[in-house]
């Protein structure tokens, strides 16, 4: 045009005006508009801003274009089509469907189970109505060497805050020591839980059933039961006010049920049986329970909760407490103490950082492990699925191209796509759920320090999860299906109908490539380690002993009537023997004694059982010479003989078996001080202790006092054991057999629970974590191993589909099919046995440095074991490769060739 | 009456559709309404106008052949049609009815004014 050329309408309100006007009118009022432009321009006046300003003016209703969405306001029609091509699609490639269907479950399944825990964690001490103000004080403890978090405080601390500070509502403070029998007309239970303030039911919002709220722990001896536990000692008798016997507790020997409150629940930090009174401490009869409330330094025994008020400044609060504690801190500077104040919130997630939790807890860090392991494990198998998509894809090139050029829109092929990926998705999602309950009970049983021995999780699905179930699944189908769709639907028609081959999807192969072999030695490695852990867990629990453990159960003695218990128990005809010991063989370490030889000269450790005079009988101990006892220790009698292993003759050097019967010895163990016994016996040597516990090779067996033993509720709480009644039985129908000796127990001893347990499984009990560990690392091995598959298959597929013209020209001039498979499959498995030498003397090192570190006696791992991850891998690789370039070599090479 | 519905803004741009004759397209009629009314008319305004009167059908349009001076887009020029006659007709008879009914009194300033 003319001279002016250089000036040219401003472009993006040119591009903005042409995106919204309806396409009808674009060119006239463009036309328009561009006519004004170049009149202003010869004018010399602002033309760009009037025509943006113009444009502006022109973005009104009747000049817009009608939105998509309303044009296809009615696109249920579309949506049936892509659901059914969909669905068309997903079977006529069974195979492939099913392969990414199961790949994508199986990675799924983890997250469900992550949701799962994650919403479980979360919800803890949610039903407390005043959570958000409700806040613990918590101790730092520097004392020489080291820094101590504790979760408790002292009760000083919380009285001063209670009196000082006008912005905390209400105080709490409980103790955890409380266990006792409770007695009541002859019937009695035996309680844990926690001693309280008043104010308990105040600030915390466990459910009273019965009894006043405010007047429940107010007074001395008050007790409030968990529903269950009433239940369990009154019946349907009404509990309130009723007067009970406490034994088994120095505090107090009266108390009076002052209320029921509903058993708490499983999302609790605290977990109790009962609650007594604090008031309680102040008529103890000893002296130090009365003042421990005055005690600044007694940190350790108090859990402080305080109520806040709405605006209450923590900070303000906290620098406080540093004035209140500055003089005890300066008179002991080497043994500061600093209080802090924790939010509700975290109790339970940030269950490292503080030592005595009152309840269960959960790692901080362990959380954030799991979703990084979680998120790993989902992004690699979603990164499988667009890599599976759109190798397959190629295939699919010339229906892409007949829809694009029936008028499919972009967006419409990208809708097909991402339908058919959230229609997998939610297929997968299914299978995932099914997953899940296989892994469930292996998560459960999960070895977790500092869940206290409470089950913390029930990891059962409801309607809430469901729905999470569906979002999260359609998120792995946005994420897995965004590409493939994005880029399939990019596709232009001209290009979709020509050579696949030419098609370029994916660039980085070697990426890829890479990516795979690091999966496969991952799944090589997990392979191995589950094999081999496995191979150790079967060798522990077949290890002979050197005693018999079979169909002996095992029964904890806790009341008075033992011999009667025994007698009775003696009677039974499937009941072929019976004896008492102090400790369960095999399981545990054993107590420890030391042994003096006569003169003095040699002392060694020894490890120890007391046990009565059918013991050694029922274990089948071999008895090298001598004898066993006759009987056990009765009480008139004072303890004189001892029974030895072969490995302690040889350590004190005592001489042969025959030799030493009738030998004197001096002993000490935490019973006896410094007695000279003599030898009655020798037995073979024998295994004392689990595979995984270091202990002295010694052993001796002294009598068991006949009626000592009885254990003490304290005991109880501290899960100690002291006495043990084991049965040998002979019976085809084990449960009847039990539940007769259940009933003969419930009827000579109604307090204590009845506890049996067969002595192989107590020692499979031992090994519990390397079966848990093992079923993890097998499910984690099956993951990474479909995972990696699914890798290798869509590589595979993605190379032979754009190979095919190679391979047909190959054909033509007579390459076997053999010789195609080779071809093809060769770099293939030169990956896989890549992925082996990395992942071998990994595993090995693993295995050999962490996970079964721990077992003194290994089992004998053969070749076959430590080839097991990569044959296995190797087999499955090959039969991935095999199907797909098998396939391929079979095909006509004229079909391919034809077009050309 | 619903009949022929023709606003005020609308009755202007049939009104200088029909003085431009065979001229009128966006540009010519935008500044005919200004220079005669001495009145700014968006491009908004006036484009939605006339599509709001060729969907009533009072107007049609057709384009010309494309012309350089807009880089090479074509003019769209409005003529008036049979029915959009009417409608300005009716229009223009409906209102002068009305003013001869007014009586003389009520166009008195002072009373209005009281």
């Amino acid at each position: 045009m003319k001279g002016n050329t250089s000036i040219a309408p401003p472009k993006l309100p040119l591009k903005f005006f042409r995106w919204f006007c309806n396409p009808e009118f674009t060119e006239d009022i463009e036309g328009d508009l561009l006519e004004r432009f170049e009149k202003r321009k010869e004018k010399g006046v602002a033309a760009k801003w009037f025509f943006t300003m113009e444009v502006l003016k022109l973005f009104r209703p009747g000049i817009i274009r009608s939105f998509n969405g309303i044009k296809r306001l009615n696109n249920y029609g579309m949506f049936k089509n892509h659901l059914k091509t969909s669905i068309r699609s997903l079977r006529k490639n069974a195979l492939f469907s099913f392969i990414n269907i199961v790949g994508l479950a199986i990675s799924m399944s983890v997250g469900i189970l992550m949701i799962l825990f994650l919403t479980e964690v979360f919800s803890y001490d949610d039903f407390h109505i005043k959570k958000d103000r409700i806040y613990r004080v918590t101790t730092h403890a520097k004392q020489p060497g080291r820094e101590l978090h504790f979760a408790t405080s002292s009760f000083y601390i919380g009285n001063e805050l209670n009196e000082q500070v006008s912005s905390v509502e209400k105080l709490l403070v409980l103790r955890e020591d409380l266990y006792a029998d409770l007695k009541i007309n002859e019937k009695a239970i035996s309680i844990t839980g926690f001693y309280s303030t008043a104010s308990f039911f105040d600030v915390l919002s466990f459910k009273l059933l019965k009894g006043n709220p405010n007047t429940a722990l107010a007074s001395p001896g008050g007790i409030v039961l968990a529903e269950s536990v009433s239940k369990k000692l009154f019946g349907n008798d009404d509990p309130l006010g009723q007067f009970v016997t406490v034994e088994d507790n120095d505090d107090f020997q009266k108390g009076i049920i002052t209320g029921i409150v509903e058993d708490p629940p499983i999302n609790s930090h605290l977990q109790f049986e009962a609650l007594v009174s604090m008031k309680t401490f102040e008529t103890s009869p000893k002296k130090y329970r009365r003042q421990a409330k005055y005690n600044k330094a007694l940190i350790s025994d108090y859990h402080v909760y305080l109520l806040l008020k709405e605006n209450a400044e923590i900070a303000e609060i906290e620098s406080l407490m540093v004035e209140m504690m500055a003089e005890t801190n300066s008179k002991w500077p080497q043994a500061s103490l600093t209080h802090f104040l924790q939010p509700m919130e975290t109790f339970v997630t940030d269950g490292d950082s503080y030592v005595r939790e009152p309840g269960p807890s959960f790692s901080q860090r362990l959380i954030y492990i799991m979703i990084g392991l979680t998120t790993i494990v989902l992004l690699s198998a979603c990164f499988n699925y667009t890599n599976l998509s759109l190798a397959r894809a190629l295939r699919r090139s010339k229906e892409i191209g007949i829809r694009k050029v029936t008028g499919a829109s972009r967006s419409q092929v990208f809708s097909q796509f991402m339908v058919e990926a959230v229609l997998l998705a939610l297929f997968a999602l299914v299978i995932s759920i099914g997953l899940f309950y296989l892994i469930r009970p292996g998560f459960l049983n999960l070895p977790n320090p500092s869940a206290k021995g409470y089950q913390m999780f029930s990891l059962n699905i409801g309607y809430k999860q469901l729905s999470y179930f569906f979002l999260f699944a359609i998120g792995i189908a946005g994420i897995a299906g965004f590409l493939p769709a994005l880029i399939l639907s990019k596709l232009k028609a001209r290009v979709a109908f020509g050579d696949a081959s030419n098609i370029r999807l994916i660039q980085g192969v070697s990426f890829r490539r890479i990516l795979v072999i690091l999966q496969f030695a991952l799944s090589i490695s997990l392979i191995m380690c589950a094999v081999l852990v496995h191979k150790q867990y079967q060798f522990a629990l077949n290890y002979d002993l050197g005693f018999a453990t079979e169909n002996i159960i095992h029964i904890d003695l806790e009341g008075d009537n033992l011999d009667l218990l025994e007698h009775e128990y003696a009677q039974l005809p499937e009941v072929i023997q019976t004896s008492r010991s102090s400790k369960i063989l095999g399981v545990a370490k054993a107590d420890a004694g030391i042994m003096i030889s006569e003169d003095r000269s040699d002392t060694i450790q020894v490890m120890l059982n007391k046990i009565d005079g059918d013991y050694l009988e029922m274990h089948e101990f071999k008895i090298l010479a001598g004898s066993g006892f006759r009987t056990a220790l009765r009480e008139d009698e004072r303890i004189r003989q001892i029974i030895v292993n072969e490995e302690l003759l040889k350590s004190l050097k005592l001489g042969s078996p025959e030799e030493v019967i009738g030998k004197k010895v001096w002993f000490k163990s935490s019973d006896y001080k410094d007695i000279s016994l003599a030898i009655v016996g020798v037995v073979k040597d024998f295994t004392s202790h689990s595979l995984t516990e270091e202990s002295s090779k010694s052993f001796a067996f002294i009598q068991l006092p006949m009626n000592q033993g009885k254990r003490t509720s304290k005991e109880r709480f501290l899960g100690r054991k002291s006495k043990i009644l084991g049965i040998k039985i002979r019976s085809n129908d084990l449960l009847t057999t039990i539940e007769k000796l259940e009933n003969i127990y419930r009827e000579i001893d109604p307090i204590h629970p009845f506890n049996a347990r067969f002595y192989d499984d107590e020692i499979a009990e031992t090994y519990k974590n390397y079966k848990a560990s093992y079923t993890i690392i097998s499910f984690l091995a099956f993951l990474a191993t479909s995972i990696s598959t699914m890798g290798l298959l869509g590589m595979v597929i993605f190379s032979t589909e754009s190979r095919m013209k190679e391979i047909s020209i190959r054909k033509v001039f007579g390459a076997g099919i053999q010789n195609l498979m080779l071809l093809l499959s060769r770099s293939f498995l030169v990956m896989i046995f890549l992925a082996g030498l990395i992942a071998i003397p990994i595993a090995h090192h693993i295995i050999n440095n962490t996970l079964l570190s721990n077992f003194l006696y290994q089992a004998k791992f053969t070749v076959i074991d430590t080839l097991s991850g990569l044959l296995f891998v190797f087999f499955i690789g090959l039969i991935t490769i095999g199907l797909q370039v098998r396939r391929v070599a079979l095909h006509n090479p004229s079909d391919i060739l034809r077009d050309e | 009456m619903k009949k022929y519905q023709l606003g005020e803004f609308e009755e202007v741009v049939m009104l200088t559709v029909g003085i431009l004759y065979e001229n009128a397209y966006g540009v010519s009629i935008k500044k005919e309404i200004e220079t005669r009314l001495n009145r700014k008319v968006s491009v908004g305004a006036l484009q939605s106008a006339l599509k709001r009167l060729e969907d009533k059908e009072y107007l049609r349009s057709h384009d010309s052949d494309a012309t350089p001076e807009r880089a090479g887009r074509p003019k769209r020029f409005y003529k008036i049609t049979a029915l959009g006659k009417k409608a300005m007709q009716y229009t223009k008879e409906t209102r002068n009815a009305m003013w001869d009914s007014i009586p003389d009194v009520a166009l008195d300033v002072k009373f209005v004014t009281n």
